[in-house]
């Protein structure tokens, strides 16, 4: 065997193991999100439903036209689309106010860390039933009354339902700026020291030197944490819909479809309202890829 | 470095202070309602514990089976706690035994062996966080009746993964990227076969991140409280979450909050232990950019 072919086999051989190693991933993958995610698709040009009787007909696109018709689907829509930029606004704001509290080294740092650390690391599966009860107290604790009144005044001003939903809001964001804030930090200490002290002789405020420095190279890690946290303040809300069995009667996208597909046992519908979120994540998505993707100086 | 002004340093402790009270007063308060006695929940004073006593936690081990008592005319049931307790440590070290193996192969698959496209497989399987979870799980208990793993603690194993192994993969393919690939080499020219090469040089190495990857699947995982809701149905087949989220708050909130503890303490320590490494690890695999 020449050498050229002796590399190519060899190139073959590692290019099979890479499939074989990639396995267990991509299948785990393809069971748990890919087959669901097709059957949602197809079940969105369907009128699919189990309550209903005779055959499942392909509808076309009359259940996206549908929702786009509908006002309350509008409404939905524009409180998705506020609790994923206020939660997402507030936590970057904090996790970037805690990374540069933890920036630099001061006595104590280490146990300050770990108490910014803390309400991410808190399981939020059982934290979030604490403080959902806490905030919404079913039973006449020491804090019932004070909160029973909190509630009344929201709910008065922005409508039933509006304090429970701003109490999954707040803890959202307590349990995501936690994550923010660690990532940044991380992402702080990846920044070469020189950098820093080249800024030192070049400019003389702190403001400009952060501008100028410390925020265009967070800004991969500002991206990445914003998507990372943006997904959890959906699973924040659906656990909390669980939880009350649907007290939540603020429209978000995510507890209307949940409305039509387990009571109304409409799962097209459903099916296409979730589906609509999909094209605003894939462009935030892609935005994050073009700010991690910068051109490579190294040519790798 | 030039000495702060003594306004800076100041003003930098009352930031500390201010943010280390807002990240421990839930933590704090859910910590103090779980010490008192029902009599104290209810007449007094909520940020306070007079009369700490830990009876709360002893209830919830208390053989279940049998009717606790009755609040006014309301029998109380009780709970099989311990039971749950194991299920939970099945789930999650199942879970990050499996997400830890598939991502580590994944990634050295992609960042050391690079098959062609795997920068854009790479990029698809984190795009799998665009998924909208809110009704995938009605076609995916057909996946999980088909596996056969109806109210069954290892459709968790299967399902949870899923919800970390995107990042894992993501960050430990770009720190294998970047390793030179010399390191590898020389262990090659010594005899060492491919497998004893990442064995004995790339995993010691990548400690950090391996950790990194550990920490975040479990507060990833940890964070769940839906699916087990929705996959677990017989009481004893339950994880703490789950089975918390079945309970009456409105007759056991004491005891509720004693569980959510419970299950916290043990996932806090673990997460403490490794958090240097957490944050170390993050730093490394993003040094370079993926």
């Amino acid at each position: 065997m020449t050498p050229a072919i002796a590399a190519r086999t060899r190139r073959q051989r590692e290019i099979r193991v890479a499939y074989l190693l990639l396995s267990p991933t991509l299948l785990l993958l393809l069971a748990v999100l890919g087959y669901p995610l097709a059957w949602e698709i197809w079940a969105s040009f369907t009128n699919f439903s189990p309550l209903q009787e005779g055959a499942t007909r392909f509808v076309g696109l009359t259940n996206y036209r549908q929702q786009l018709a509908d006002p309350q689907f509008w409404q939905a829509a524009t409180v998705t689309i506020v609790y994923a930029a206020v939660t997402s606004v507030a936590k970057l704001g904090l996790g970037l106010g805690f990374a540069l509290l933890l920036a630099r080294p001061f006595r104590g740092r280490a146990l300050v860390f770990l108490a910014i650390f803390l309400p991410w690391a808190y399981p939020a599966s059982v934290s979030v039933i604490g403080w959902f009860w806490t905030l919404n107290p079913p039973l006449s604790t020491a804090y019932a009354p004070l909160m029973g009144q909190l509630k009344f005044a929201v709910d008065g001003v922005l409508g039933d339902g509006a304090w429970a939903f701003i109490s999954v809001t707040l803890f959202n964001i307590w349990r995501g700026s936690s994550f923010v804030g660690v990532l940044l930090l991380a992402g702080i200490n990846a920044i070469p020291p020189e950098l820093f002290e080249y800024a030192l002789l070049d400019s003389k405020s702190a403001c400009q030197r952060f501008c100028a420095v410390t925020l265009p190279l967070l800004k991969p890690f500002l991206a990445l944490g914003v998507f990372l946290t943006l997904t959890s303040a959906f699973t924040d809300l659906a656990n909390v819909w669980m939880l009350t069995a649907g007290r939540i009667v603020f429209p978000v996208i995510g507890t209307h479809a949940y409305w039509l597909a387990v009571e109304g046992g409409r799962f097209g519908l459903a099916s296409a309202l979730s589906l609509t979120l999909v094209p605003v994540l894939l462009g935030a998505l892609l935005g994050l890829f073009r700010l991690f993707d910068r051109p490579d100086p190294g040519g790798a | 470095m030039n000495p702060q002004p003594w306004w800076r340093t100041l003003g930098h402790r009352a930031l500390v202070l201010v943010a280390v009270v807002y990240c421990l007063f839930p933590v704090y308060f859910m910590l103090v309602q779980s010490l008192k006695t029902a009599r104290e929940d209810v007449f007094g004073n909520p940020l306070i514990v007079t009369n700490p006593t830990l009876e709360n936690f002893a209830e919830l081990f208390e053989p279940s089976g049998e009717p606790r008592g009755f609040v006014g005319r309301v029998l109380q049931r009780s709970y099989p706690f311990f039971v749950w307790l194991e299920n939970t440590l099945v789930v999650f070290t199942g879970t990050l035994a499996l997400t830890l193996g598939a991502s580590v192969a994944a990634a050295y698959a992609l960042g050391r062996l690079r098959p062609p496209g795997f920068r854009w497989l790479r990029r698809v399987i984190f795009a799998t966080y665009v998924i909208p979870q809110t009704i995938l799980f009605v076609p995916l208990f057909r996946v999980v009746h088909t596996l056969g793993l109806d109210d069954n603690l290892l459709a968790l194993v299967v399902i949870y993964p899923t919800m970390a192994l995107p990042f894992c993969v993501w960050m430990l393919s770009a720190y294998f990227e970047h390793l030179p690939r010399e390191i590898e080499e020389a262990a090659l020219i010594e005899g060492a076969g491919r497998i004893q090469a990442f064995v004995r040089i790339i995993l010691p190495l990548s400690r950090p991140v391996l950790v990194a990857a550990g920490v975040f699947t479990l507060g990833t995982i940890a964070s769940d409280f839906t699916l087990a809701s929705v996959f677990l149905l017989s009481d004893i087949n339950k994880t703490v979450p789950a089975g918390l989220g079945s309970m009456e708050v409105a007759l056991d909130e004491l005891l509720a909050v004693a569980g959510i503890n419970l299950m916290a303490i043990p996932v806090v320590l673990i997460s403490a232990v490794f958090a240097r490494d957490y944050v170390r690890g993050l730093t490394a695999a993003m040094l370079e950019g993926a």
